[in-house]
């Protein structure tokens, strides 16, 4: 008896580590072993084409007094602190406001909102670029007719980086709000009724049920949008390549120009290496600061 | 048990994948004493076509020595993404195109095969001294050219007459011409805007003709603290400030769509314009005329172009060496083809230039043989970082209300740090 429950056991684990195995093997080809071969390369002085030659930790050494780097750092900071709370209070109102509307409309919203996701991103920047367009694009021709000022947008130093959030908020909102849509599905709508009885609605009501109980979910979508602000590439890649005058010179992007324009492979690595040790710290804290109270 | 069953299938699928991605599909090689070369390039459309038909009739005449297998990628992913990582993976092609802006990483790094010993008898002193220079490193001719492209200033012809303006033939008419065309539907100058090598190509004839430059004559000192350059600089850089460049463009800056579509009246391109203008925009009629130069200074251009090259550590040196000869070095059919009736560019090879005469003076082509041809000074080959530091230094003049000066002065440190490496 108890050697077949044991090869039970066995079994069970063997198939569960079985259906994880595509996964792992994908995680460990495409993930583990690259990060690693990074740091490794980050150690060399390497233009791809001829042999790496070890240089220890010369890369970094160099980082510490490349201005440019830490620019682009700083920059995406500043994208990061605007996109992030936008994001997550779009999101959060609009699952809100979805779930109030009638069972009818819900469903067409939803796709509506869902629909800029499911554009591969590089198209949809083609399509904001059109947009966004100083002179033929709809936005200015908007402007024109309300008597505002025709504005730049990605051409001007001041207005990219923030043309460049809107866009990437169009992307994303939709998705990030129907996690928030799914989690307040979840609310037993029992404690709503109590809430009346004792007198909270509407405010009141997000504020001391909804707000709380979505605490896990908040968590999750505050980390990932962090982890994927300080990633934000192709969007800008298409939109403006890092200009003007580098004002949307983001790190990723950086990294790129390092590496595939300028062929330094091994300083490439070393700013890589940096910029996860830098979204690393960064989550962690983040953990930390909001499982705090629990 | 049937999950096992399935399970297992699928792990053998898997591994199978895993290893057929993972082996070396190595097709460069010899089978049955055929040796197969890999060519890429980053040509589309017609110009793709010509190669491909180039590489049929070579495979057909080479039968029972030469496969030649001909691969065209996008261009931004070709420079940037697929040659840099085939070589770092010891896959790159057997022949290749190169740009001037990525001609001396590559030379650097020992990547381009030495073609002295290929020229046909007499082939080399066939073409533009200036053309064999812009491809010698080392006193060994790395690459082989096969086109010029030069730079010219387009105008719509109507737009001018219409606003009454005069062909600008110096730096003050060309500024007052392009605010005078300038209204809320159309630019009155495209200029490139976003920061790549071709924004500093297209730039250069305006530090040229001041006889201004970026390095040294011997290319070893930075000479970009230089008042012309900072002169170049904010004359570029004026037209942005004063809104009579567009920041951002809807179609390429080397696209014939800004003219074509109407939605500019002057623009400085290139020769690869015209068949486009003639066969897509031919209800229009267009101008074209030398770029204006400053006060003083003389006429220049740039005589730009991608060159062939062999891959040095190809097994098969000798055979890719003799495909390219055979492409643009030996018989005149095939350069000429290429540069008049695929495109229209000079052929570096005076003989070519001769016997293609009658083409060279038809329509706009005449104003670039007899009024442009002369000044063209070859594209710069600046390694990456160079060219980074005067693109940066035009964006910073362009957008970043920063003085020509200034912006010169902060890219010739970032110059001189690049050559003492």
């Amino acid at each position: 008896m108890r050697r077949k429950g044991m090869k039970r056991k066995l079994n069970e684990s063997l198939t569960a580590y079985g259906f994880l195995l595509p996964n792992l093997l994908g995680l460990t080809v495409f993930v583990f072993v690259p990060m690693v071969y990074a740091f490794y390369v980050s150690l060399h002085d390497w233009n791809a084409l001829s042999p790496k030659v070890f240089i220890g930790f010369e890369n970094y050494k160099e980082m510490a007094s490349d201005k440019e780097w830490w620019k682009s750092v700083n920059r995406t900071f500043i994208f990061t602190v605007i996109y992030v709370p936008l994001l997550f209070a779009g999101s959060l109102f609009f699952a809100v406001m979805l779930n109030s509307m009638k069972q009818r409309f819900v469903g067409v919203a939803r796709t509506m909102f869902l629909l800029p996701f499911a554009i591969t991103s590089v198209i949809s920047a083609v399509i904001w670029m059109f947009l966004y367009d100083p002179r033929h694009g709809f936005i200015n021709q908007f402007f024109d007719l309300l008597g505002l000022p025709k504005q730049q947008f990605l051409g001007s130093t001041d207005q990219a980086l923030f043309a460049i959030i809107v866009v990437i908020f169009w992307i994303n909102l939709g998705y990030n709000m129907m996690i928030f849509l799914a989690s307040i599905k979840e609310i037993p709508l029992d404690y709503y009724e109590a809430a009346k009885i004792d007198g909270a609605t509407g405010w009141k009501a997000f504020w001391n049920i909804t707000f709380p109980l979505l605490r896990p979910t908040s968590i999750f979508i505050l980390v990932v949008t962090t982890i994927g602000s300080f990633q934000v590439f192709d969007q800008i890649m298409v939109m403006t390549k890092g200009g003007p005058a580098n004002s949307t010179m983001v790190s990723v992007l950086y990294i790129y120009k390092q590496g595939f324009e300028f062929l330094n492979m091994g300083y490439a690595s070393a700013l890589a290496v940096v910029l996860f040790l830098i979204i690393f710290v960064l989550s962690l804290a983040q953990l930390r600061l909001y499982t705090k109270k629990d | 048990m049937k999950i096992w069953k399935m399970f297992s299938i699928f792990s053998i699928i898997l591994i199978l994948l895993f290893q057929a991605g993972c082996s070396d599909s190595s097709s460069t090689g010899e089978e049955d004493g055929v040796v197969t070369l890999k060519f890429w390039d980053m040509h589309t459309d017609a110009e793709k076509a010509f190669f491909e038909e180039l590489v049929k009739e070579y495979n057909a005449a080479n039968e029972d020595k030469v496969k030649i297998e001909y691969t065209a990628f996008n261009q931004s992913d070709y420079s940037n993404t697929k040659l840099p990582v085939a070589f770092a993976n010891d896959e790159g092609p057997d022949v290749f195109m190169v740009s001037p802006g990525d001609f001396t990483k590559y030379a650097e790094s020992n990547i381009l095969a030495d073609l002295n010993s290929y020229f046909p008898e007499g082939a080399k002193e066939d073409f533009l001294p200036a053309s064999i220079e812009a491809v010698t490193y080392d006193d060994k001719v790395l690459a082989l050219p096969y086109e010029l492209e030069l730079l010219g200033l387009y105008y719509n012809k109507k737009m001018l007459a219409d606003a009454g303006v005069e062909v600008p033939k110096t730096w003050d008419e060309l500024k007052a011409a392009a605010e005078k065309l300038t209204t809320t539907d159309v630019a009155g100058l495209v200029l490139p805007t976003d920061k790549a090598a071709y924004l500093n190509f297209i730039w250069y004839p305006f530090l040229w003709q001041q006889g201004g430059n970026v390095l040294n004559e011997d290319g070893t000192k930075s000479t970009f603290n230089s008042p012309e350059v900072a002169k170049a600089l904010d004359y570029w850089g004026s037209f942005f400030q004063d809104g009579q460049a567009p920041s951002k463009l809807q179609y390429g800056p080397w696209d014939a769509g800004n003219l074509g579509t109407g939605s500019a009246a002057m623009s400085i391109v290139g020769t690869w314009l015209i068949p486009v203008l003639e066969k897509d925009y031919a209800d229009t009629e267009f101008g074209l005329a030398p770029i204006p130069v400053p006060e003083g200074g003389k006429p220049a251009t740039d005589a730009g172009g991608w060159k062939m090259a062999v891959n040095a550590n190809s097994e098969h040196v000798d055979e890719a060496a003799k495909f390219i000869m055979w492409c643009f070095a030996e018989d005149k059919s095939r350069p000429l083809k290429w540069a008049t009736e695929v495109k229209f560019a000079y052929s570096p090879r005076i003989s070519v230039v001769e016997e293609g005469k009658a083409i060279y003076d038809k329509g706009l082509r005449k104003v670039f043989t007899e009024e442009i041809y002369d000044s063209a000074i070859p594209e710069p080959r600046f390694g990456p970082e160079i060219v980074d530091a005067v693109g940066e230094a035009m964006q910073q003049v362009m957008f970043g209300n920063v003085s020509g000066a200034d912006a010169a002065e902060e890219a010739h440190k970032k110059i001189e740090e690049a050559l003492s490496k």
